[in-house]
């Protein structure tokens, strides 16, 4: 099993959320989440007052699948999310030792 | 102490809460064995359809029955002894799983035979799982630990011998009243008032949060109880009822408040059993199956636990109104007020009484509607709140507030000057609280204690409007540079009390809102602008949250379609702010840096394009247009007098592309195009190099261009191609070098004899590119494939284009190759948009075919795609 995180754009979660649906992942967790990478924060000036944007806000989304599934995931997040431009996120995939449902005690690929 | 505080209440609704035709035969506490079948017998009175105060009593009984069984078995011989309820149970209110207060009274002459009784008492409480609270004592041990405990020192009050010796339980009543009532009144008021306080801190000011506690919340029992217990001590009432005698209620509070006080009771009962435990707090979780056993439904504009909610917030707002009143009163008549000052005429009719706005003869009302708003008036401008006895006087006129005050122009600039302020939020609480401003604004009455059942909104939408103003307070200082912008702060606030008043009807709040603040601002007298604005504000109030989170705030196209939307820099201003403060007045969960990143970026992005169209521009005209006509008479404006310009020419779409200064310089240019074919500008600007080319358009126009730049090793950051209606084009492309970083090096002079070469058709163009780049591309073969090319023919995108767009991973020459295929198919390229950032290309092309016709045949279209797809993959 395997976790996979993506950062993405705000705009573009709900285009991955339904790309996601469409190919079978029914559970993600999403959090907003602030950062900076390629896409640097930016000062701006408007009226003499200064505005900082520091940290560009980002969607988190992870989900835990079985690692069978992962490049499709991936794929469909890439397809998804992508504009083409600067700041587009990344994906991370990492791996996942147990899964386990509280509700029922159920463990690995069952619990996902 | 009294054995009957709530006998006259009980008789009162007692029977409201018992079904017709229910109370088949009585169940009696006796029929069941011991206490360790309470539950059994709860559950059948229950099936009997006994809730309510009743349900308490019953449960009350049942317990002392019990327990007095188990006393008088076990008590020894002689006197001595005495079993006391305390608290909730001494006053048989005991719902199914509320503590059980019982106290054992003992002489001290008797301690030797304590233990044996103890036991027999206790034991089967504890056996029977319930949660006991007990104590041993004897009336002087009471006295001395009620010193310290004020918890203990109320639940006296409430003391009720179960069974026992009478003249034990007489005597400890005897020295409690000496010690703890007599004389102490004061003192019990203030630790009255400051446990209320202390509530409030812990568990909100306000009656109509998400998850109301319907024991502890404002509104809820302890606000009930706490009143009974001051009017008991201050007074010696011992229940609502004499309360109204005492002229402490008026008879209307007094059936509104009891109905209130039935209703909350049925409410925690029923709690209790949803939950299966001592739960006092109406958790979302519970709501809906609350809302069904009180018998609502989902109806079409308002589901069944909304319809609930509104009633629970709705009472518990009774209760609180009238305890906050009732407090006030004993403190006035207590006289805490330190230093009363002598009361001090305001006006006609109104003084300053107490540090309070006090209306003087509430007879005056009737002849004089406009004091109401009068009052509220002097209640902003002095900072003072209206005091009680005005504030009841208000409540109960309300009959009063008529078409006539409804649309008086006087009472609306009042009603404007308080909402523009400085002392808004407050004001409009009191005009809510006191029921005013939905009497004065009736479209709000829909809205009025209505719950929203989703775990985001925590207030009610009357108090989220209120809220609202707060938060605009706020923002008046935290960005007291964009408020100062705004000329007429009074619209902003009204809009931000009206934003949601079209809720409670379904589907569209916020255009029904609109229609409904329009009707309102006619009857305030607003002009017809400020009505406009209104509008605006109260429609568009969720566009810029919307637009933030769910757009791609790095379309340019996007961002002008904003500013056309919102028009000035003023109305952009008030709508931020309204934005924002909505956002904060909902709920703790909605606003955070998150989103308040992203609505800057949006609002600095409108901000910045609204700035640079009008710099000069008077506020009208910014109101009334911002699009092409706009530009075109300031180009007329910037023109020579000798110059006629032919805005014919121009498409909207170039004309909102660039500033009025740079399409004049356009225009300038294009007069030398009679004698030069081919003009070429660059310009060093600090994040690229801009160049511009002037020409007669020619098929492969582009490709040579791009061409060109390839060999001069120059990369395409973006691209602006237009061709005016005459033909000519004008073609705007940032670029940056790959290999040269300073700018005054690089060869332009070359550039531009190649250039006018190329576009001559008298340049080479494919076998130089191809000697140039062989070890480049081939170089990078096998990276590349990572990120698939895509190509698109949208037909339906524009209205006179066939609109292609190409996603490919970026290298040099790209840009040529693509160009290139389509000239070879004899495409024209009217417009195009080139993005290249990072390594990535998208570029959008806006095409005819060589007739003229958009590429609607699907074998050429295919034919199109595929040739592309090469020309950008295969190279």
């Amino acid at each position: 099993m395997k976790k996979i995180e993506a950062i993405i754009k705000p705009f573009k979660l709900d285009d991955v959320k339904e790309a996601l649906n469409g190919i079978g992942i029914k559970g993600m967790t999403i959090s907003e989440v602030k950062g900076y990478g390629r896409q640097k924060g930016h000062k701006e000036i408007y009226r003499g007052a200064e505005y900082i944007v520091d940290f560009i806000p980002k969607a988190k989304l992870e989900i835990i699948v079985d690692t069978g599934q992962v490049d499709q995931v991936i794929e469909t997040i890439c397809q998804a999310a992508k504009t083409g431009k600067i700041g587009d996120g990344k994906i991370f995939v990492l791996p996942v030792e147990e899964v386990i449902r509280v509700r029922t005690g159920e463990k690995g690929v069952e619990a996902i | 102490m009294q054995n009957d505080t709530p006998q006259v209440l009980r008789n009162r609704v007692g029977n409201m809460n018992e079904p017709a035709g229910m109370a088949k035969t009585a169940i009696e506490p006796q029929d069941f064995t011991g206490l360790q079948a309470r539950r059994q017998a709860l559950d059948a009175y229950w099936q009997q359809g006994i809730s309510g105060y009743t349900l308490l009593r019953k449960h009350s009984d049942f317990v002392d029955h019990h327990l007095a069984s188990n006393f008088e078995k076990n008590a020894p011989a002689g006197d001595g002894f005495a079993l006391v309820a305390l608290g909730g149970y001494g006053r048989q209110e005991l719902y199914p799983f509320s503590d059980i207060d019982i106290m054992l009274l003992y002489e001290p002459s008797r301690k030797d035979d304590l233990n044996s009784l103890v036991e027999a008492v206790l034991y089967p409480l504890w056996d029977s799982g319930l949660e006991v609270g007990h104590a041993v004592r004897t009336p002087e041990e009471c006295i001395a630990d009620a010193a310290d405990d004020f918890f203990f020192r109320v639940a006296m009050l409430d003391a009720r011998l179960i069974t026992g010796s009478e003249t034990l339980f007489a005597r400890l009543q005897k020295i409690y009243k000496s010690t703890y009532i007599e004389g102490k009144r004061q003192e019990f008021l203030y630790d009255m008032l400051e446990q209320r306080q202390k509530r409030e801190t812990q568990y909100g000011r306000h009656t109509y949060l998400l998850e109301p506690h319907i024991k502890e919340s404002c509104g809820g029992f302890r606000d009930i109880q706490s009143m009974l217990w001051t009017a008991q001590v201050v007074f010696g009432l011992k229940n609502l009822a004499s309360l109204e005698e005492a002229g402490l209620l008026s008879q209307e509070e007094l059936v509104r408040f009891e109905q209130a006080q039935n209703y909350l009771v049925r409410i925690r009962n029923r709690l209790h059993y949803v939950s299966g435990r001592k739960n006092d707090q109406l958790f979302f979780e519970h709501q809906e199956e609350m809302a069904q056993a009180f018998g609502f439904t989902n109806q079409k504009d308002m589901l069944a636990v909304e319809h609930f909610m509104r009633e629970v917030y709705g009472h518990m707002q009774t209760v609180s109104v009238t305890v906050d009143l009732f407090f006030e009163h004993v403190e006035e008549v207590l006289g805490c007020d330190e230093s009363p000052k002598p009361a001090k005429t305001l006006e006609p009719g109104i003084e300053l009484r107490h540090n309070r706005v006090y209306l003087v003869n509430t007879e005056l009302i009737s002849n004089k509607p406009q004091l109401f708003m009068r009052l509220f008036y002097q209640s902003s401008r002095t900072g003072k709140s209206l005091h009680f006895r005005t504030r009841k006087a208000i409540t109960a006129n309300l009959h009063l507030v008529d078409d006539k005050l409804r649309s008086s122009r006087r009472s609306a600039k009042l009603f404007l000057n308080v909402l523009g302020g400085s002392d808004s939020f407050r004001v409009m609480e009191e005009m809510l609280d006191t029921g005013f401003l939905t009497a004065y604004i009736p479209e709000l009455a829909r809205v009025e204690s209505l719950a929203q059942h989703d775990i985001y909104h925590v207030f009610t939408v009357d108090r989220h409007l209120v809220q609202t103003i707060a938060e605009l307070e706020r923002l008046q200082e935290e960005e007291s540079n964009i408020y100062a912008v705004i000329s007429a702060p009074q619209i902003l606030f009204l809009a931000g009390l009206l934003h949601d008043v079209g809720k409670g009807y379904g589907h569209g709040h916020a255009e029904r809102g609109a229609d409904l603040a329009r009707q309102i601002g006619r009857r305030l007298g607003l002009g017809d602008n400020e009505i406009a604005v209104v509008d605006f504000l109260v429609r568009d109030h969720l566009f810029l949250s919307h637009t933030a989170q769910r757009r791609d705030l790095e379309d340019e196209e996007l961002i002008m379609r904003c500013a056309r939307q919102v028009k000035s820099p003023e109305r952009l201003a008030m709508l931020y702010l309204l934005t924002i403060a909505d956002a904060r007045a909902t709920g703790p969960t909605v606003w955070n840096d998150w989103k308040a990143a992203l609505l800057l970026e949006l609002y600095l992005k409108i901000a910045l394009l609204l700035d640079r169209k009008d710099i000069s521009a008077k506020e009208q005209v910014r109101g009334a247009e911002l699009g092409a006509q706009w530009i075109r008479e300031k180009i007329s404006e910037l023109a020579a007098e000798n110059i006629t310009i032919n805005f014919d020419l121009f498409s909207d779409d170039y004309l909102l592309s660039f500033p009025p200064e740079v399409i004049m310089e356009h225009i300038i240019h294009a007069k030398k195009l009679a004698k030069q074919d081919v003009l070429f500008f660059h310009e060093h600007k600090p994040e690229s190099w801009s160049l511009l080319v002037m020409t007669k358009d020619r098929p492969g126009l582009l490709a040579n261009i791009f061409g060109v730049l390839a060999l001069h090793n120059l990369n395409v950051m973006a691209a602006k191609i237009f061709t005016w209606a005459d033909g000519t084009a004008v073609d705007t492309i940032e670029v940056a070098s790959t290999i040269e970083e300073n700018y005054d090096n690089q060869n332009w002079q070359a550039m531009e004899e190649e250039l006018g070469l190329a576009i001559q058709q008298r340049l080479g163009l494919e076998y130089r590119l191809s000697r140039k780049l062989v070890s480049l591309r081939s170089r990078r073969q096998g990276v590349q494939q990572r990120l698939a090319s895509k190509v698109t023919i949208d037909n339906k995108a524009s209205e006179l284009y066939s609109v292609i767009e190409v996603f490919s991973e970026d290298r040099i020459g790209i840009l040529y190759d693509i160009t290139k295929t389509l000239s070879d198919f004899g495409i024209s390229i009217y417009r195009a948009r080139i993005g290249s950032k990072a390594d990535q290309v998208v570029d959008v092309f806006y095409v005819l075919d060589h007739d003229g016709r958009k590429i609607e045949d699907p074998a050429f279209k295919k034919e199109l795609h595929n040739g592309l797809l090469y020309a950008v993959t295969n190279q």
